[in-house]
């Protein structure tokens, strides 16, 4: 008996918003308010205040070599960003990444993520860790690892890059080549902790779903695709939009790639790095600014058509 | 429902900061702007002053230490990386605070000076009148980069003018006779490429090598009209030289699209039997970056372009030291006199720099301290190249744009890509105009 409870209330943990749509009394509200309170002040500290902020610069217009004045410029700075040569450029370059990364990456979590959960005990465990490995070395430690695998006179895997001819690091690393070196190297870096984060929501399933459906006749494969992957849809959604928003941040990667080819991948390849031209070479405050304000609408944007058609805040289980 | 809400609220709050904002900055129209600070105040700190070096001069500042300890110094250790954009970020964001400069600075690209002495930053103090007597110690032409306008506005660290190398050992042993002109230097690329496969006569994949190769046939990619104004015309008679010459190499296999700094250039370094180069590759990559053994390496005059009866030359880098424009009293005098010791001290220039001092006096010494290292095969011909070149370099500005980054992510990739010479280099100069255009110039062709 005990035993049911404890796997009935894991079994509503998941989509925790579901309490809340319960009419809020006066006392739960405050309630509410005090947990909110530490939330709201990060979010406006570190969001809604820089985000105003910059809605605001992006409304100056600003000095230019030839009339150094500023002052109120209206949507001018917008226009500037978009009519900048590089603005459609640095766009295609970070779709051609997301097109190829992000189901990728998907597919991998989630497949990976059923896998290791359909391989209960040791074995799944120990692929679970062996997965996050990669995952353990984030941010410039995976990179420092890559300029290594990259380069065709030092990496393990030179054998690929001289088998298809290219003998040095900037033949290699070039614009062309920027989508795949970055689609694995995200990969790599990633999957190992979404993997962890996915088979968490497998794990918080009740057995009894499983056993009512192993009674009905479900093979590993009917459980893993009609059983397991509708009820962690919320997390592939997260996985999605999480994912889709650090693609879209892309900055030090190609940054640093730069560098390391000797300058030959190009300078604004990343809208992110065309806002901080804007910033720092042209010394244009405005236009990064509103290239920030951008790139924030297209991102707000997606991950709105991403929470809805998830159901990432439980929508779509309260419909059914 | 829920989430509609989540996000009209977070709407609200976001309007609403802006409001919020609004109303605090109203008035202030430049603060986020980055407006001038040409009129701003100077201050004084009473004496303390703080550099910023890049690795390399970090030497400079200790041996600054030693020789003044009177002087309290914060030595700040920058990022070093050529066309590296973490210094502009610093000023940019100094600028709009009106505070939190350095006192002085080695900038890390020669193409800061243009943002330093630019009406919207105005870092680089005017020192024609502070400094009289260090700025007549200078040939020229070896300051030329730091005269804007008529004024001078920072000092050379070393001299990089491009002499020509070659590696004395190899054309004893094949018989080669030296070119006296960049067309016979062409032709010889392209006999030996032919007789020793695997040997080459140049890079083409670095920042410099738009300075090596444009910069000296004289073409114009950055001629400084005005501050506002650029002149780029790649279609210049000599650009159209430089882009025949480099063609009729790199075709026959004389060029390598790497670039002199690439991690991995020196196996391709050692085969290098001729070019011209800086005088501080003779150290900093013959003798310490790609351990080519003493007596072979040599440098002999610029070279001359068929029909001129002068030798033209490119410059590649050679470090600047700037002062700031918002200190005054103590602190700007103990500013100063850092400037002139790492300028032109031989505790510094001659003792630990690795690149020909800029300075005259000391030139001399240096030269000697050469001589007694013995790594060149003709020593005697190497001075005297080194002391002739600065005269030889063709007018170049350094501009907002970044011209050597422009060639890097063009030209190489171009090559690397299967495309000719002659595209690279059109496409280099699509790209520059762009540049160009986009930091604010006017182009003229």
């Amino acid at each position: 008996m005990t035993t049911t409870l404890v796997k009935e209330e894991k079994r509503t943990a998941p989509p925790p918003r579901a309490a809340r749509r319960r009419a809020p009394h006066r006392v739960e509200a405050r309630g509410a308010l005090i947990l909110l309170s530490p939330y709201i002040l990060l979010f406006l500290v570190a969001a809604a205040i820089p985000i105003g902020y910059a809605f605001w610069i992006s409304l100056q217009k600003a000095p230019t070599l030839v009339n150094p004045q500023s002052g109120f410029g209206g949507l001018d700075s917008f226009v500037t960003v978009i009519s900048d040569y590089r603005f459609v450029d640095t766009f295609i370059n970070i779709f051609t990444v997301m097109i190829v990364w992000l189901p990728l990456m998907i597919i991998g979590i989630v497949g990976l993520a059923l896998l290791v959960h359909a391989s209960p005990g040791r074995f799944g465990g120990a692929m679970r860790f062996i997965y996050y490995v990669p995952g353990a070395l984030a941010g410039i430690a995976n990179f420092v690892l890559w300029v290594y695998l990259l380069n065709p006179s030092q990496s393990p895997i030179a054998f690929l890059w001289q088998g298809a001819g290219l003998d040095n690091l900037k033949e290699v690393v070039t614009t062309e080549n920027l989508p795949s070196i970055l689609t694995a190297m995200l990969f790599f870096q990633g999957v190992g902790t979404w993997i962890v984060i996915v088979n968490g929501g497998l794990n918080g399933i009740s057995d009894e779903i499983f056993e009512a459906a192993a009674l009905d006749g479900a093979n590993a494969w009917h459980m893993a695709w009609r059983v397991k992957l509708p009820l962690i849809r919320p997390w592939i959604g997260y996985a999605a939009l999480m994912n889709l928003a650090y693609g879209f941040q892309l900055f030090l990667e190609p940054y640093l790639l730069r560098q390391i080819s000797a300058g030959s991948v190009d300078a604004e390849w990343a809208p992110t790095q065309l806002g901080y031209a804007f910033a720092f070479t042209n010394r244009n405050f405005p236009a990064a600014a509103a290239m920030s304000i951008i790139l924030l609408v297209i991102t707000l944007a997606i991950g709105i058509v991403i929470v809805f058609r998830s159901g990432l805040f439980g929508e779509k289980e309260e419909r059914r | 429902m829920k989430t509609k809400r989540y996000i009209t609220a977070t709407s609200a709050l976001v309007a609403g900061a802006a409001l919020v904002l609004s109303g605090c900055s109203g008035g202030g129209g430049g603060e986020g702007g980055g407006g001038s600070t040409g009129g701003g105040e100077q201050t004084d700190s009473g004496g303390k002053i703080t550099v910023w070096v890049d690795p390399p001069r970090v030497p400079a500042a200790e041996a600054f230490q030693e020789a003044h300890p009177e002087i309290e110094i914060d030595v700040v250790q920058i990022d070093g990386t050529v066309g590296g954009k973490t210094v502009k970020q610093a000023f940019a964001n100094f600028d709009s605070a009106g505070s939190g400069w350095p006192d002085a600075i080695f900038f890390p690209s020669n193409d800061d000076i243009a943002w330093a002495t630019n009406s919207t930053s105005n870092y680089a103090a005017d020192l024609t009148d502070l400094l009289p007597e260090v700025i007549e110690g200078y040939d020229p032409a070896v300051l030329s980069f730091c005269d804007i306008d008529g004024r001078i506005r920072c000092l050379r660290n070393d001299a990089a003018p491009d002499v020509f190398w070659y590696n004395k050992a190899f054309f004893d042993e094949n018989g080669y006779q030296l070119p006296t002109t960049w067309e016979e230097y062409g032709e010889l690329a392209v006999q030996i490429a032919q007789e020793h496969p695997g040997k080459i006569s140049g890079f083409l994949g670095d920042a410099y090598a738009v300075n090596r190769y444009l910069q000296g046939s004289g073409c114009p990619t950055n001629e400084r009209v005005s501050e506002s104004e650029a002149r780029i015309d790649l279609s210049d008679p000599a650009c159209v030289r430089a882009t025949e010459l480099l063609t009729q190499m790199y075709d026959a296999g004389a060029l390598s699209t790497q670039g002199i700094f690439d991690g991995d250039a020196a196996g391709t370094g050692v085969n290098l039997v001729m070019s011209p180069g800086a005088v501080w590759w003779g150290n900093y990559l013959f003798r310490d970056t790609w351990k080519i053994p003493a007596g072979q390496m040599t440098a002999v005059a610029p070279l001359a372009w068929e029909g001129e009866s002068e030798p033209t030359t490119g410059n590649e880098g050679g470090g600047l030291w700037g002062v700031s424009s918002h200190i005054k009293g103590k602190q700007l005098e103990n500013a100063l006199t850092f400037a002139t010791f790492v300028a032109t001290d031989p505790a510094w220039q001659v003792e630990l720099s690795t690149g020909l001092p800029g300075y005259g006096p000391v030139q001399d010494a240096w030269l000697d301290n050469m001589a007694a290292e013995a790594y060149f095969a003709d020593i005697p011909t190497t001075q005297e190249a080194f002391k002739a070149a600065a005269s030889a370099v063709s007018p170049y500005s350094y501009m907002l744009y970044d011209t050597g980054s422009v060639w890097t992510e063009t030209v190489s990739p171009a090559l690397i890509g299967g495309s000719s010479v002659e595209e690279a280099i059109t496409a280099f100069g699509e790209e520059l105009v762009n540049q160009a255009k986009s930091v604010g110039y006017t182009v003229t062709e």
